[in-house]
């Protein structure tokens, strides 16, 4: 839990992976991660949307996993916490794709998620609107999506190599335990009850 | 009169809220997608307030305000960092060129308003 409940960590879950022989980090909701490193970015999604994003030219990439404050009245409010916490949870992973040193313009992103797995949410279309956020999101933004896998019912396991932009998603047609489904209704109950703001400092 | 706003960020959701959000409050805002426009636009108008991103392409916000501070116009004119960088170093970075102060996105409208009204009127 952080300080304001709602900021995106760097993902601090980094292993090794022995299926695919290399570095790993696993990306849960509301973390990101981003890197100039050959390795491997995974997560799981239900209703919650990732983008895998990268310089298509120096393979600096990284991923984010996040959904949207529960809500729905404020889907068409453009200063509303949906939107401006979805613009963060994009942000923020941009920016540290640029540290690492991409470049803004060679940006090219994979989507993925949003499926309808949760199914006791009071907003049925919870993973509808991540979905249609992201899409819209990118292309305000001018980030060309080069592949998307998004909505269904089932949850998602994405694996996403920056490096050379490959990814792999397995659809999770039976699920043994409510682990996703219980991550994500703490992460959407945090949302609810985060102010969604940051600190302001006025300089003397 | 009416005080004009330069608004400097390389995202375009971020650009729009900004606008939407002081241009609702009765200012004036003129936009750029990196602080080199920025730098630009500040030269081609009479600005009352900067609002700037840290990360973006070309320039980033720390530099445009040290390049802002050193034209005669803008040695006393508010500028304030608007960011996802919330570390105490950077803000003290921020400081030693010149901001007035520091906001850590995500921004809350009214509280970015109460902060707008408090430096510029």
């Amino acid at each position: 839990m952080t300080e304001h409940g709602y900021e995106e960590l760097l993902a601090p879950n980094i292993y090794f992976d022995r299926q695919h022989n290399t570095e790993a980090a696993k990306i849960l909701p509301g973390e990101y991660y981003a890197t100039a490193r050959d390795m491997l970015l995974v997560t799981v999604l239900g209703s919650c949307v990732c983008a895998c994003m990268r310089d298509k030219v120096n393979g600096i990439g990284g991923m984010n996993h996040f959904m949207l404050p529960e809500g729905g009245l404020d889907k068409n409010n453009p200063l509303g916490d949906s939107a401006r916490y979805g613009t963060y949870a994009m942000e923020i992973l941009i920016n540290q794709l640029l540290k690492l040193g991409a470049k803004r313009g060679n940006l090219e992103a994979k989507v993925f998620g949003g499926g309808a797995v949760l199914r006791g949410f009071t907003v049925a279309n919870v993973g509808e609107r991540n979905a249609e956020f992201v899409l819209r999101f990118l292309r305000t933004e001018k980030i060309s999506i080069v592949a998307e896998d998004l909505l269904d019912i089932y949850p998602r396991k994405v694996y996403f190599f920056p490096n050379n932009g490959l990814v792999r998603v397995k659809k999770l047609k039976k699920m043994h335990n409510d682990t996703i489904i219980n991550r994500e209704t703490d992460y959407s109950t945090r949302l609810h009850f985060a102010a969604l703001e940051g600190d302001v400092e006025l300089f003397n | 009169m009416v005080k004009t706003v330069l608004t400097v960020d390389d995202s375009v959701s971020i650009r729009q809220m900004v606008t939407f959000t002081l241009k609702s409050a009765g200012y004036a805002v003129v936009e750029a997608a990196d602080g080199e426009e920025g730098v630009n636009k500040a030269k081609a108008h009479a600005v009352d307030l900067v609002l700037t991103d840290q990360n973006m392409p070309r320039m980033d916000g720390l530099t445009l305000i040290k390049t802002l501070r050193g034209l005669p116009q803008y040695q006393a004119t508010p500028i304030l960092m608007l960011t996802t960088e919330s570390s105490d170093a950077m803000k003290s970075q921020g400081r030693a060129v010149g901001a007035t102060g520091w906001l850590v996105k995500p921004f809350d409208p009214q509280k970015l308003l109460e902060v707008v009204k408090k430096v510029i009127g």
